[in-house]
């Protein structure tokens, strides 16, 4: 039977944190600013923020970033305290599919802002 | 260093038991905001979705947050958000080899515990007096 993994995943999944962990910080202080540079906060203020192309892609790639770095820090959870392997499995996919769909709603809200 | 004194290490991890060293308050901590975060996902892309919706539905999410059970609910994901943020940028710091020693890491790990919380208190106090930023 086929070992479920490799060796080198763990390294894959360490990098990965921390390279979403670094785009998410960079994106959250890029934010902030935009955000207390757009004066007090109203529906129409709010909505302008997202209405430049480079907001809904890096909104997006932000989206993309947190959604692998929660299923990675979840992953390391469950591997600490769900030890039946097919709970465990079963927990992984669910939570792909479930942060999937997040993505793809994700796409749907930053883009129906004109 | 042979399998069997391996194998009986002591298997000792009830956390009300253990007496954490400010670090692993923070390190749980960090586990425990980031746990919370991620579960909250859906109901956060609702919330940005209700949010850019129409303007009704941006004075729901608005109104929801601004008072009562509402605010600390907030309150409860900016400490989960910055204690995340904090204890993350610390994390990274020891990637980098920076702060490794015992009473550097005590430090940083009592300055990310404390700015996490006096930040949280300080948006907390301002969006009491002047209704919402």
């Amino acid at each position: 039977m086929r070992h479920v993994g490799g060796a080198h995943r763990g390294l894959d999944m360490w990098l990965m944190q921390r390279a979403s962990a670094l785009y998410m910080a960079g994106f959250l202080v890029v934010f902030l600013v935009l955000l207390l540079a757009a004066g007090p906060m109203d529906y129409e203020t709010w909505r302008g923020l997202f209405a430049p192309m480079y907001m809904k892609v890096g909104g997006l790639l932000f989206v993309a970033a947190l959604l692998v770095h929660a299923w990675i820090g979840l992953r390391e959870i469950f591997i600490d305290y769900v030890h039946g392997l097919v709970l465990r499995l079963g927990l992984y996919l669910a939570f792909a599919i479930l942060y999937l769909g997040c993505l793809v709603w994700s796409v749907d809200i930053l883009w129906s802002v004109q | 260093m042979n399998r069997q004194m391996n194998r009986k290490r002591p298997f000792f991890l009830n956390l009300l038991v253990i007496r954490l060293p400010i670090g692993g308050v923070v390190s749980i901590l960090h586990r425990v905001s980031g746990a919370a975060l991620s579960l909250l996902i859906p109901v956060l892309l609702y919330l940005l979705w209700r949010s850019l919706r129409s303007p009704a539905d941006y004075a729901a999410v608005a109104g929801f947050f601004s008072g009562g059970f509402g605010w600390l609910i907030g309150l409860g994901l900016l400490w989960a958000l910055l204690h995340h943020f904090l204890a993350g940028l610390r994390h990274l710091g020891f990637d980098f080899g920076l702060g490794e020693g015992r009473d550097r890491a005590r430090q940083t790990a009592w300055l990310s515990l404390a700015l996490a919380i006096a930040l949280t208190g300080l948006i907390g106090l301002s969006t009491l007096s002047g209704g919402g930023a």
